[in-house]
Parts: C-alpha cells; structure tokens; sequence
C-alpha cells in the first residue's frame, strides 16, 4: 500500500469513527431502526405510499377537510344547531340563491371586478417582468425581486390601510395634485370601485409578476435576435415570439390573481363604496347576522367557488388552445 | 396632526387615569387574591387599560380582551362554543337580550353576588328592559343613542335638525351611517315605529313597512358615500375629511369631540334610539367566579364609570361618574332637553319579527 492509500484509509476510518460518535450515527447503526428503515424501503411503492401519507394527511385536514365540511353545513337548515333543534338535509339555501335576483348582482359584479382587476394587474406587471427579466443583470435580478417583495412582508389590512392614507380625501395624491394647482377640492378616490382596484391589484401584483418574471427569464434571447434578423420590428417579435411563449406565464398569474380576487373580503370592505359591494361581503352578512344563517352562507361560498372554478377551467382551455394555435 | 393631538390627549388621559386608579382606594384589594383568568368579548375602550391593569395585579386573575363590533357576530360565536363557551362575559345591548337569552347563551345575572351593584343608576339597573322572565341578565355599564353627527364647518346646526339632511343632495357623497341601525330611524322618519311593537299582530304590515324602507334606501342608495359597521371607521372618515356627516353612535362621535375635532351631535327633530351596553355572563362560562369578582371590581367606583365614558365616548351608567369628567367631556356626553325628549328606547318584545324582515332587507340593499 502506497502512503497516499494508507494516509486516505486512516481518514475515511477516523470519518467512520465521527460519524459512529454522532446521534444520526448511532442511530444508522441501531438495529430496529435499520429493520424499520429496510421494511419501509422494501419496494418503491411502499416508499411511495409513506411519503405521500404526510403530504395527502395535511391536504385532506387543512384545505379539504374545512371546505367539505362547508359543503355540509350548507345542505343543513341549522347551523350552529341550537339546543332542542333537530338538524335537516336540506337544498333550500342554493334554491334562495338562484331563487332571489337580489344576491345575482354582487355574484356577477365579483366576477366581472374579479376579471377586469386581473387584466388589469396583467398589464401592470408585464413590463415590470419584462424589464426584470430581460434588461436586468443577473446578479441584480434577485435584489430586485427583493425590493418588490418588500411590501408583501407586512399584512393585507396594514397595506390596505396604505392605500387608504395614499388615497383619502387628505391623503397624498390629493395633497399633490392641489399642490400642483391641479384640482381644487379633493377628488374622492376612496370608497369607490377604482380605490378597490388599486388595492385589489397592489395585493396581488406578486402573484402575477413571478410567473411572469418565470417565464421571461426562461425565454432564450436568441428567439428574438433570430426574428430581428429575418426583419421582424419590435413590436412584431413581442406579438409573434415573445407574447406566446410566455402565454404559460400568463395563464398562470392570471389564474391565480382571479381566484384569489374573488374571495378578497377586508380589502372591498375598508376601499369599496356601497356601489361595490362583493359576493364575499353578502357571504359574510350571513355569518355575522344572529340565526340560522350560516347554511345560506355556506351555499353561497360553495357557489362561488365552484363558478370561479369553472371560469378558471374555461379561462385554461382557451389557453391551451391559444398556445396549441401557435405552436401549429 | 390631529392624530398626534388625538394619541398624546388619550396618552395624557390614561396616565392621569392610572394615576388616579393607583392612588385610589384598594377597592380589589378585599378580593382574595384567586388567580386563573377571565375571557371578555368587548368593544375597543370599554374596559379602562388602568383598571384592568390593577384588577390582574390585585387578584392575579389575568384578563383576555377579545375584541368585538357586532351584535350579530357575538351571538353566531358564541352560538358556535355552546355548550363548552370560551367566554366568560360578553357585551350585549340590552334590546338584543332576548334573542341570547332564548338561545339558552346567558346565565342569569346573580345580583346578590355583587356588592356594589347598587352603586349603577336605578335608571339603569332597575329599568324594564333590563328584567325578563324574572331575572336580570347584565351589568348596565354604558349608554349609548343614535346621532346624527356632523362637521361643524361644513354643515350648520340647523340642518342637523333633520334627518333629511342625511339624505339631501346637497350633501350627496359626503355621508355615511350603519343601514341595519338607519333602517329603524327611517321608519321613525316615516312615522312607523321601528321597535315593531305596533305591528306584533299584523306581520304582513310589518313586511309591507319593511318594503317600503328597503325601497327608499336603495333609492337614496347613490347619495350616501359609505355604510360602515365600526365606530372606528366613521372616526376615521370624519377625520380624513371623506364625509360631512353621518348617522352614528354617541360614543365615538363624542371621542372625537373631546380630542378637538369640529365636530357637533343632534338627535334630530323626527326621533331616534337609545340603547345600554351590559356586561353579561355566558352559559356554561369556564370562569364563572372569576366573571363576578372581575364585574363586582369594574362596579367599585364611579371613576372607572367615568375613565369608561372617557374612552368610549359613551354616558356612564354609574351613579356619580360625572364628576370626575371635565366640563368638554360633559358636554359631549350630554345633549339639550328639548332633543332628548325625541329620544325612545330600542325595545326587545318583537325582535324576531323586526330582525326578521330587517336582515334580508340589510343584505338586499348592499346588493343592489
């Protein structure tokens, strides 16, 4: 044996000796727990099955388990049920929905703000991204994402409450615009649909822009200099190389800036007007009000989230099918 | 810079409050020191920061403060505990007793238990409303009215005379009021009586009122700039200049008179409501002795009575507490003869038929 050979043996045995020293040394070596260890990796489904056990236990608790339990509660006609009251299964809660043209209007106003807010955040954040991605170096991309990330550390109502002092009738835009000799009396920003949009589409900015940061960042520059090379202007090559290939980035930050406008309840309550009210707020008028309410509520949420379902599923078929269109 | 006025004003009142608590008598101090701890569902500055301080000190029983804006939002969650409640006492006012107590939500007030019950106005403690089915049911601690409140410079005192003004065009987009608590004013408007009581006996009336009033705000929904449902939040629409004048409570309308704010109250010529804020114990509470030693404490002196109306803006319940306001704060806390006597009390007798008709009426007016 050479001396480097004998030199590298002593290492990896003194290696083997700290590692035997160690808790998770130790417990390599202990028996039960290499026989545990063998018997749950015998074969790799049975690997399989244990690790999705943690993953499907928290999905099935956390978020089925509370929205199941409200489909529940919204076939009831009792809830929270009083002493001496018998519980009934019951469909009248979805019947008063479709029944009463009075609760259509703030369903359909919460689709229709829900769809123009995310257009809306997507024109906002698209050159936001495209910038990020394509005119920032790559050491400074991270320091920007960072900076954007900066108002997402505090929570919903405080920056609604930013929007709110950005906004009032005091508050700095008016200030500047009667600063400039603009405007003379101050514009009422608040409590209408366009103080919700800014904080509808502040809130969710984020969830539109990493997608897209994503998908620009992937798209190789090459693309666009060989389309400049063959005479395609500029606006050509964002319509026909790099619109549609980051149409997956789109479709997912719109995606998830819809489903989550149409459930967003502090924010319409502290900016909308009474012009604005949303789908969650008559939702929670039934929880707030005293009686059995709470089923009608229920049903409602229900057919909330099964029609921003289906849009969604709409929204993602034509997609597809824009994308499959270009790829042809 | 009214903020900064308004933060140090409430920092100089509660220092010269827990002054004043410190100095006072050990009023607790009889109550054996017992420890555990009690859990409060209440609005924001109803329990006085100084005295709770003294009171976990003395009996070492800590106080959990949940904070609460709703009527409605109390009874669904304490609905939801039943049997086995988190609470120990809770907030109602007093015409919305029955709808907890025929929930089996309440435990009967046992007065005997407290020595200083007699220490709250027999106005108060001794009232109708506040007996039913034999038994009291809360602690009367605070007085509260409908207002209408408005910014003195931008609106006179005489169109503060009438309802009306709420809904003029002259004031369009500078108005704000709870549609819940404006529907029983409306009905007074129109000559109806939004207790219900006239109506006990004829339900289809009551609906066809109820029609007519859902009709009108909607129709005057395009004037009105906001509907709100804390007093905070017209706080800070009146402070952030967003409206002229609004309907509501007497207490943060008060709170912000006494921090300098141009503001003035009236209970217009057509009438309006008064309503008393109780303490009460909940059924099955986990702390039920401590709930009592804790109420008994807050009963003690007329000067947590008054540190209570100093906070919330809200009238005392105590006998006496008024001396220890000074003369802004009696004078927000009190309104002209000749207004009070527009004044009637919200009754209970009929809440199912008047929350009956009015809820639905509230959700359709927001939708539409």
């Amino acid at each position: 044996m050479s001396n480097e050979a004998a030199s590298r043996a002593t290492q990896d045995v003194d290696a083997h000796t700290r590692v035997g020293r160690t808790f998770w040394g130790r417990l390599s070596n202990w028996s039960p727990y290499r026989a545990l260890m063998g018997l749950v990796t015998a074969s790799p489904r049975r690997q399989f099955l244990i690790l999705a056990i943690f993953p499907l236990l928290w999905v099935l608790t956390q978020h089925l388990g509370p929205m199941l339990q409200m489909v529940r509660v919204s076939l009831t006609d009792a809830y929270p049920v009083a002493p001496g009251v018998e519980q009934h299964f019951t469909l009248d809660n979805y019947a008063r929905f479709f029944g009463d043209q009075i609760f259509w209007q703030p369903f359909f106003r919460t689709l229709i703000f829900a769809g123009g807010f995310t257009f809306c955040t997507l024109i906002l954040t698209y050159p936001v991204a495209y910038f990020l991605a394509r005119h920032v170096s790559r050491k400074n991309q991270m320091l920007f994402l960072l900076l954007l990330l900066i108002p997402f550390w505090v929570g919903e109502i405080v920056r609604t409450y930013a929007i709110m002092i950005l906004l009032g009738n005091t508050g700095a835009l008016n200030l500047v615009l009667q600063s400039l000799g603009l405007i003379d009396r101050p514009i009422p920003f608040m409590y209408t649909s366009f103080s919700m949009g800014v904080g509808i589409v502040y809130l969710t900015a984020l969830y539109m822009l990493l997608p897209l940061y994503s998908a620009l960042e992937k798209l190789p520059r090459s693309y666009n200099e060989a389309a400049a090379d063959l005479g395609a202007g500029a606006w050509t090559r964002f319509r026909r190389v790099t619109l549609p290939l980051t149409i997956e980035g789109i479709s997912s930050g719109c995606t998830l800036v819809f489903l989550i406008s149409t459930g967003f309840y502090a924010t319409p309550v502290l900016l909308g007007g009474p012009s604005t009210t949303t789908f969650a707020e008559t939702i929670a008028g039934f929880f707030h009000v005293a009686g059995d309410e709470w089923p009608t509520g229920a049903a409602f949420a229900t057919i909330m989230f099964f029609a921003a379902l289906v849009l969604t599923a709409v929204f993602q078929k034509l997609m597809n099918a824009l994308r499959k269109g270009d790829t042809k | 810079m009214s903020k900064l006025i308004f933060n140090r004003r409430r920092f100089l009142g509660t220092a010269a409050m827990t002054g004043a608590a410190l100095a006072s008598p050990a009023y607790l101090r009889r109550a054996h020191a017992q420890g555990g701890e009690v859990n409060i569902w209440t609005y924001n500055d109803f329990v006085p920061e100084a005295f709770k301080k003294q009171f976990e000190a003395e009996t070492g029983i800590k106080v959990n403060v949940r904070l609460v804006d709703d009527q409605g939002k109390q009874f669904n969650l304490l609905a939801a505990e039943q049997p086995n409640p988190s609470v120990d006492i809770m907030t109602v006012a007093g015409h919305r007793f029955l709808q907890f107590i025929e929930s089996d939500l309440l435990a009967p007030m046992d007065t005997d238990r407290l020595s200083n019950w007699d220490k709250i106005n027999p106005t108060f403690s001794e009232s109708d409303w506040s007996t039913i089915n034999g038994n009291k049911w809360g602690v009367p601690i605070l007085s509260g009215m409908e207002v209408l409140s408005y910014n003195t410079d931008l609106v006179t005192a005489e169109e503060a005379q009438t309802w009306d003004t709420l809904f003029s065009e002259k004031y369009k987009g500078q108005t704000a009021y709870i549609i819940q608590d404006m529907l029983s004013i409306v009905m007074l408007m129109k000559g109806y009586d939004g207790n219900f009581i006239e109506y006990a006996d004829d339900h289809e009336k009551a609906a066809e009122i109820m029609a007519e009033i859902q009709q009108f705000m909607i129709e005057k929904k395009p004037l009105v700039r906001k509907y709100y449902d804390s007093g905070a939040e017209i706080q800070q629409m009146f402070v952030n200049q967003d409206i002229a004048l609004g309907h509501s409570w007497n207490g943060p309308a008060a709170a912000l008179i006494n921090d300098g704010f141009p503001l003035a109250m009236s209970i217009p010529q057509e009438g309006s409501y008064g309503f008393v804020y109780t303490l009460n114990v909940a059924n099955n509470a986990p702390n039920a002795d401590n709930a009592y030693t804790f109420l008994d404490a807050m009963l003690s002196s007329p000067e947590i009575g008054a540190a209570m109306t100093k906070a919330s803006g809200f009238i005392s319940t105590y006998k006496d507490s008024a001396q220890y306001l000074t003369d802004l704060e009696k004078k927000s806390t009190s309104f002209p003869e000749e207004q009070l006597a527009n004044l009637q009390f919200f009754r209970a007798e009929q809440n199912e038929l008047k929350y009956g008709l009015m809820d639905p009426a509230v959700e359709a007016i927001k939708a539409a």
